[in-house]
């Protein structure tokens, strides 16, 4: 279901991008070569999305934004995680690794389902 | 360096007037790429390249930065909206403080306000259910009610030809009428295991439920075959009286019997359905009548008639119509129904109003008048209150409190006052609609009671908001408008010149007010003493009465032996000194009957106008315990029966009338209806049974034991106790025939206390309006007098300093608070005028314009103004000029 894939997507760049400011303030542009860079480069996302997302997350309070500048001297947005960015980062690291493991444990079952189980 | 341009300088001090989100998305997303071509440039590609490759990993740019500038937008107007809340919530909080600290004065404007919406609340829920809310009927506003039309009637098998225009010829008119219906209230008594229940009985043609509208909740309504004459009886119930007499269950099909005859039950009633007012249940009324639908209504039915218009037939054609029908009637007919032909149909909604509107809208115009004076004290408190308040607004001026700052928070404390009056008024309100619904005709109560309902509750709400900004506007413009450096330097008062005038001009608008209701409530209350002092003809203290209805069927000699032996057997009792029976007790309400006479040999000329008289059927006992005197000739005895000459007793009037100048006793009476010739042998006096300010009509009393009456009251007078009284009548007919269902038990006092309840209603709501105006209005005076006191205290000293004795400094008060009330009353005088006018009809024996009503009430407001004001100028009298010019 294409949907269901962008909402997960959607997720999944949002709490890259909280994991990404919970080093330290950071403008857009650090945020996405982080990701670039922890991903390997495999995650398949246009970075003119990640505006959007940091945007939205502004909105809700997990991030703060102001202008400064950055080690080029060029004037840039920086992004704050907040106390609540933080929690919802913790909530979701969580929820991510339970999903993960159940996976995990899943695809890397060794038995076949028992007929008295069905 | 090639890279992406700059903003110029200069718009970044824009940034000064606030965030401009267009620019900073602008710049975020340039600065991104600017960085990402700086990387790809610093990996060796050509600008040109590391550009495109920026580009094409970025994505749209015109796309995010759409979605940006959304984002954005949603977060604008969220953050407008959460601040307009908190401004409001902070005004809400601090207008909250502030009339907590001055709770005697908050509590005097919500009293205040909430006499005035309280009372106009009450009168807008009566005028609601009566002119404005729709009758609950699908499509009320095609059902009307037609004048007189007759149904056709059919004595002894053979329908009598319709002189006027009928039912049927209405109902022909499809393309105007979608449909006809008569119906008719009356009562019979439903019999079962125990002793008999008298039960309101509605007699409608079968196209009545159609014609209103409405459907049976079980089972059905009547089929076209039930109108006939000699079909099946069958009956529907009302929701009420399914459960009281079958406890809801199973119902349909079963039967029940009314006065000896068997009815099946078809249907019942939704519980909402009360139509005609008292209908217990609904049966049908044959079309023709038949002599057996008389049975419920004393020998008399009075039907109305109501049809439905039909989809797009207006009101002016129905009646164009109806006049057309009318032009086929022969003429003398046409003669005798001139207010039939002139206004042959009425919307259901103003028929069942009656003659209530009037006083209903008389009452209304006096809450608002009311309403008004509440208004004009609060704001005159307010401005008062402002007045004292003119340091703490400067201070807030200078804190940097813009004047709709200032005018926002003083309006929040307005509204605040209103809406606690309002929540206090509809209090009131809720107490008094037991009052209010009597102004209501019992047929507008049981289709469409007044009610405090969302209606009223709007209302009420509209009326504090718009009563909140009208008393609150002007002290709060005027408390922001001062002079911020005058009221610093004034001290507390700094209280202006124009405040004092316009405070001035509101308590003579308000005594002018008062004056008009108190004359309006001092005309109705003459009216009602002058009606008390009417006598009604009768004595109605000491005596009891309950009434009994015999079956059709019932012989005429088995009647006479129960209503003998209730007689003989309370006339027996040593405390009991005179009992009779009536057809038809006075003041009973009700449809009469009339029927035109004429002396014996000299017949009425064709159109003589001459008026009927009413068709009474009485014992002897029942003048002596009514206390109606015999002005000449003999009462009826028990000998006067079928087997004697046929005599009648008349009244005073009808004696004047038929033979003025002789002796009525010994004369003989005719009736073009056919009634035999019978001699008078007694004249009684007048009584006044249609109501005490109805003169009264002509009467003739025929002899019970002649043709005793199906619908009879049974009176007796005595000096028991009214409980005692009431149960020896009782016990007397119970005793004369133990199956006997007796209704309608109480006594004389109280039927005529119920004959005058409307007029009492309206009589006590407008003194108590009278009363409350002109308490407010003395509150008004007071405040300004005591308020214009203090602010002179140094003037005043002075003049006492100078040698003005106390006495010259009571006058000059008093004298200031006299002028106040002259020009009052010399302004309200005019609107007592018109307002009496429009009292007119309400009134009895007492004139709009009566000089004694208006010198009186003036008077009395000087009087009351006078006294209202002696504190504060006998405060200013004993002022001490030393004390004044220390406390300065």
């Amino acid at each position: 279901m294409p949907d269901d894939r962008i909402d997960i997507l959607r997720g999944t760049l949002d709490l890259l991008i909280l994991k990404a400011l919970s080093w330290g303030p950071a403008h857009g542009y650090a945020v996405a070569r982080w990701i670039e860079q922890a991903t390997g480069d495999a995650f398949p996302i246009e970075e003119g999305s990640l505006y959007p997302a940091l945007h939205r997350l502004e909105e809700r309070a997990l991030v703060e934004a102001g202008w400064g500048l950055s080690e080029n001297k060029r004037r840039a947005r920086f992004y704050t995680i907040t106390a609540a960015g933080r929690r919802a980062l913790r909530a979701q690291v969580d929820h991510w690794e339970r999903f993960a493991r159940a996976v995990f444990g899943a695809l890397s079952a060794s038995a076949a389902p028992r007929r008295a189980d069905l | 360096m090639t890279f992406p341009r700059l903003e110029p300088r200069w718009r970044r001090y824009l940034r000064f007037f606030g965030p401009d989100t267009r620019r900073d998305v602008d710049d975020e997303l340039e600065s991104h790429l600017a960085m990402r071509v700086e990387e790809y440039v610093a990996e060796g590609l050509s600008p040109a390249e590391a550009r495109r490759k920026a580009a094409e990993r970025f994505g749209s740019v015109a796309a995010t930065r759409a979605e940006c500038l959304a984002i954005a937008r949603g977060r604008r107007r969220r953050a407008a909206r959460a601040e307009r809340l908190s401004d409001l919530w902070s005004d809400l909080r601090h207008a909250l403080r502030a009339l907590w600290r001055q709770r005697v004065f908050s509590a005097a404007v919500v009293g205040t306000l909430a006499l005035g919406i309280g009372a106009t609340t009450a009168m807008f829920s009566a005028v609601d259910a009566a002119f404005l809310r729709p009758l609950p009927f699908p499509r009320p506003e095609q059902l009307v009610t037609l004048r007189n039309i007759d149904i056709p009637f059919a004595p002894a098998g053979q329908v009598l030809p319709s002189r006027r225009p009928d039912i049927g010829a209405v109902g022909a008119v499809r393309e105007i009428f979608s449909s006809v219906a008569a119906y008719a209230s009356g009562g019979l008594n439903l019999e079962g295991a125990g002793p008999p229940l008298r039960v309101g009985v509605a007699t409608v043609t079968t196209g009545f439920f159609t014609t209103l509208g409405v459907h049976p909740a079980h089972g059905r309504s009547f089929t076209g075959e039930e109108g006939r004459p000699g079909y099946a009886q069958v009956a529907v119930l009302s929701y009420g009286l399914w459960q009281r007499w079958f406890g809801g269950g199973a119902v349909l099909g079963r039967s029940i019997r009314l006065n000896d005859r068997s009815y099946t039950i078809v249907g019942v009633m939704p519980r909402s359905f009360t139509f005609p007012e008292g209908a217990d249940l609904w049966i049908p009324m044959t079309v023709p009548l038949t002599f057996a639908s008389f049975e419920p209504f004393r020998g008399f039915l009075a039907s109305q008639v109501v049809a439905r218009l039909a989809e797009g037939a207006s009101l002016g054609q129905a009646r164009a119509e109806l006049r057309l029908l009318w032009q086929r009637a022969p003429a003398e007919v046409r003669a005798s129904f001139p207010e039939a032909i002139a206004d042959p149909l009425a919307p259901l909604q103003r028929t069942l109003l009656g003659d209530r509107r009037t006083s209903l809208l008389v009452l209304l115009g006096a809450t608002v008048l009311l309403l008004l004076i509440a208004c004009a004290n609060a704001t005159n408190l307010l401005l008062t209150r402002g007045a004292g308040r003119g340091r703490e607004i400067a201070v807030r001026a200078v804190l940097g409190a813009t004047r709709q700052q200032l005018v926002r928070l003083l309006l929040a404390e307005s509204v605040i006052l209103a809406v606690a009056g309002a929540a206090a008024g509809l209090a009131l309100a809720l107490g008094s609609l037991g009052l209010i619904r009597t102004l209501l005709p019992e047929a507008m109560n049981s289709v469409a009671a007044a009610n405090i309902d969302f209606r009223v509750l709007a209302f009420a709400v509209v009326l504090a908001s718009a009563t909140g900004l009208g008393f609150g506007l002007l002290p709060a413009l005027s408390a922001a408008r001062s002079d911020v450096a005058t009221a610093m330097k004034a001290g507390g008062g700094g209280a202006t010149r124009r405040g004092d005038r316009v405070r001035r001009v509101l308590v003579v608008g308000e005594l002018a007010l008062a004056l008009t209701l108190l004359a309006g409530a001092s005309l109705m209350l003459r009216s009602f003493r002058a009606l008390l002092e009417t006598h009604p003809g009768f004595r109605s203290q000491h005596v009891g009465t309950l009434e009994l209805t015999f079956p059709a069927q019932t012989p005429r000699a088995a009647e006479l032996a129960v209503l003998d032996g209730t007689l003989d057997r309370l006339r027996g009792m040593p405390d009991i000194a005179a009992a009779g029976v009536v057809n038809d007790l006075p003041l009973r309400g009700g449809g009469r009957i009339a029927i035109t006479v004429e002396p014996e040999g000299r017949p009425t000329p064709p159109d003589g106008g001459r008026p009927g008289a009413r068709y009474l059927q009485a014992s002897a006992g029942y003048f002596h315990a009514l206390g109606i005197p015999l002005l000449a000739g003999r009462l009826m005895t028990a000998r006067d029966d079928s087997a004697a000459p046929p005599v009648v007793v008349i009244s005073a009037t009808m004696a004047r009338e038929l033979w003025p100048g002789e002796d009525p006793v010994g004369q003989r009476l005719q009736s073009p209806a056919g009634l035999a010739p019978r001699t008078v042998i007694g004249v009684v006096s007048d009584v006044r049974e249609l109501g005490l300010d109805q003169a009264p009509m002509p009467q003739m009393y025929f002899p019970v034991h002649e043709t005793p009456p199906q619908n009879v009251a049974v009176v007796a007078r005595g000096t028991l106790p009214p409980g005692a009284l009431l149960a020896a009548l009782r016990g007397a007919v119970r005793g004369a025939d133990s199956t006997q269902a007796v209704y309608d038990v109480r006594m004389m006092d109280d039927v005529m206390a119920s004959s005058l309840a409307p007029r009492r209603a309206n009589t006590q709501l407008i003194t108590a309006f009278g009363a409350l105006a002109l308490l407010l209005a003395l509150v008004g005076v007071y405040g300004v007098v005591a308020y214009g006191v203090a602010q002179r205290s140094r003037e005043l000293a002075i003049r006492a300093a100078l040698g003005a004795t106390g006495g010259n400094l009571l006058r000059l008060v008093a004298g200031e608070s006299a002028w106040l009330a002259l020009i009052g009353i010399g302004l309200g005088i005019p609107a007592t005028y018109a307002f009496s006018r429009v009292l007119a009809s309400l009134l009895y024996g007492v004139e709009p314009t009566d000089p004694a009503t208006y010198i009186g009430v003036a008077a009395a407001l000087l009087v009351a103004v006078l006294a209202a004001t002696a504190g504060p100028a006998r405060r200013a009298a004993g002022l001490n000029p030393v004390d004044v010019m220390r406390a300065e």
